[in-house]
């Protein structure tokens, strides 16, 4: 008899009872379909996670905690680059004018005025205003100061101007001696109200409107109208701080930036997109905020890797028999990887949407104009994926020690 | 290939050995055995600890590599068996019984059961109904949702009994079935595995140092250091 000629017969095996001398008509291998078979390992992967309930538990908090310690990291970077590009986000602008070598928004050498005629004369700019922006104070009524960050901005439209207004509106600025200033900070302010009167910079201004959560990593904008704000900054006639820039629809704005930095050379001329990006770059690069931040994020996937990594293993020791029994009954190691894979996934998967409502809801907990996590969709999306890869490496641990499991040691 | 009387050879090993390590730690289990079971028959292997008995019936398993000779398994040579075909052939033609148990934990009586017959290729609920049919056989038909844990040992060796005919395979081995067994509810497991082996007409080889078992084999064949020392009737 040949291999070839063997097929499952199972039943065709004379017993003692009946023998007969007929030809042995042998049974072979088993093959069943892939699909059938990985469903019965899923379904038996599952069901071994979550017999050891400690285990299980302590496996899953490590993806948890890893989940929330990564996505805080990560929350908290981007809500510092927020703070630093909210303004660049909001002003309304297409195009910025700004000092040389700028890398953040802050008052520094100035824009020449010649820049603002220039932008205005250019094909494709629907309007430029000059914005004005520099330190200042507010004397208090106990007697202190408090820093602010003053920005004058020009009427009517007040591009760069007061934006998520709680009180008041961005008109009320043409009135005299009106300032916006920012809600969260009022406390800080000297218990500012709508009508209440300090002085910034030596000058007489009125509370005539707030904002929420317009704090950048400096001292909280207060907005004034830019003959008024230039005034208290003392800033010169022919100088601002910027120029803001808005296209006529259709215009590229990469294309009339080149156009208006062809006429002022001396500035920097760059479109929203770009300056928000230098920002970050400058943030990321420059200061050690991405190495910092991405040293804690990597720590908390580390942890998280270690964790699930060593969770595995243990379960795969504490349950070699099993393991090696399956080997013994006809697993395959692919089988087996299958199944420490879905189990990974589920841990990945599983510990992704605890930790994800978890970072959720300490998010709205410690939501404020001062400290926001920042936790966009694509954190939401991508934590997932992250996990499950993650869980998924940390499963190859334990499937080098299955597949090193030699099915005899069911019999020792 | 037949026996003397005429039955069709389902086990044909022709001068096996087998060394564990090798240069001066070598350890030789077996050494030039011979040895056959025919077709529908109850074979004990039986033999002092260190014996070689569960090193050949590893090797009959397909779960360990000989190191010399030739094991025939329904005529098939399964010492130049691939890699990759051997969980195949274990799956298709062997049926296991450990010492022991060696349930799944996690998994009801049933279900270990019917897990080997979905591996196997059935359907998840013609597995589970024919689980339950051989649970029945084993007398275990109320204890199927029961996890291992709940079960006495005779109980969790009737369900490995079950597993171990699921399928039909043609060729049985157990591993000392009643090392973990009282007396008693070790010859009633022996009974039962015999009796429902020659009704599913599987043929059976079972290693043990049981003697108050050995009446219910059809031979046993004794072997000591690695050889065999004699065959009884």
């Amino acid at each position: 008899m040949t291999a070839s000629n063997l097929r499952l017969s199972g039943g065709v095996i004379p017993s003692k009872a009946s023998p007969e001398t007929t030809p042995l008509s042998a049974p072979t291998a088993v093959r069943p379909s892939r699909s059938l078979r990985w469903r019965t390992m899923l379904a038996v992967g599952a069901r071994m996670m979550f017999y050891d309930k400690l285990k299980f538990a302590g496996t899953l908090f490590g993806v948890i905690f890893a989940v929330i310690l990564t996505t805080q990291q990560i929350g908290v970077f981007l809500g510092l680059l927020s703070k630093n590009t909210m303004f660049i986000d909001n002003a309304g602008a297409d195009i910025w004018i700004a000092p040389p070598q700028t890398a953040t928004l802050q008052a520094g050498k100035p824009v020449p005025m010649s820049a603002l005629y220039a932008a205005r004369t250019t094909t494709g700019v629907a309007w430029a205003e000059p914005l004005l922006f520099g330190g200042g104070t507010i004397s208090l009524p106990s007697g202190g100061s408090q820093a602010i960050t003053l920005v004058g901005t020009e009427g009517p439209r007040w591009y760069g101007g007061p934006w998520n207004l709680v009180a008041g509106a961005a008109d009320a600025l043409a009135q005299p001696d009106a300032m916006i200033f920012e809600d969260s900070q009022r406390d800080d302010l000297g218990g500012l109200n709508l009508g209440s009167v300090r002085e910034v910079n030596g000058h007489r201004v009125v509370t005539s409107g707030f904002t929420w959560g317009l704090l950048p990593f400096a001292p909280s904008y207060a907005f004034a109208e830019y003959d008024y704000a230039r005034s208290l900054l003392g800033t010169p006639s022919d100088e601002a701080s910027f120029v803001l820039v808005g296209l006529r629809r259709g215009a590229d704005a990469t294309r009339v930036a080149r156009d208006i930095r062809a006429q002022t050379p001396t500035v920097d001329v760059m479109t929203t997109a770009e300056f928000h990006g230098r920002v970050v770059r400058y943030l990321l690069i420059s200061t050690g905020i991405g190495a910092t931040t991405g040293a804690s994020t990597a720590f908390g996937l580390i942890v998280g890797l270690v964790i699930v990594s060593l969770s595995m293993f243990s379960a795969v020791v504490d349950n070699i028999r099993e393991f090696g029994t399956l080997k013994a009954i006809g697993c395959r190691n692919a089988d087996l990887a299958l199944m420490l894979f879905v189990q990974s996934s589920i841990y990945g998967l599983l510990g992704s949407v605890i930790g994800l409502t978890q970072i959720t809801i300490i998010a709205d907990a410690m939501r404020s104009p001062k400290l926001a996590l920042v936790l966009p969709w694509p954190v939401f999306v991508g934590t997932p994926v992250l996990m499950v890869l993650l869980c998924g490496l940390a499963s190859l641990l334990a499937l080098s020690r299955v597949r090193k499991l030699e099915p005899a040691m069911v019999f020792r | 290939m037949t026996n003397e009387i005429g039955q069709p050879r389902v086990v044909d090993v022709r001068d096996l050995g087998k060394t564990y390590g090798s240069g001066e730690a070598a350890v030789e289990a077996l050494k030039s055995v011979s040895f056959h079971a025919a077709a529908g028959e109850f074979v004990m292997l039986s033999g002092p600890s260190g014996s070689g008995k569960t090193t050949l019936l590893s090797i009959l398993g397909c779960v360990l590599r000989p190191t010399a000779g030739v094991v025939s398994l329904f005529g098939r040579d399964i010492a130049t068996a691939g890699e990759d075909e051997l969980p195949a052939l274990r799956l298709g033609l062997i049926g296991f019984v450990f010492q022991g148990f060696n349930l799944i934990a996690s998994l009801t009586a049933l279900d270990n059961v019917a897990l080997v017959l979905q591996l196997r290729g059935r359907a998840a609920a013609d597995a589970r109904r024919e689980a339950a049919t051989l649970l029945g056989d084993v007398g275990l038909a109320e204890k199927a949702a029961s996890l291992p844990r709940d079960l006495s040992g005779g109980q969790k060796q009737r369900v490995a009994i079950a597993r171990a005919l699921a399928g039909r395979p043609p060729l049985l081995l157990a591993d000392e079935p009643t090392a973990n067994l009282d007396g008693h509810t070790g010859l009633q497991v022996t009974e039962l595995l015999r009796d429902l082996a020659r009704a599913h007409g599987s043929t059976v080889v079972i290693v043990t140092h049981d003697n108050r078992i050995f009446h219910l084999a059809d031979r046993i064949v004794h072997i000591d250091d690695g050889r065999i020392q004699e065959e009884a009737a």
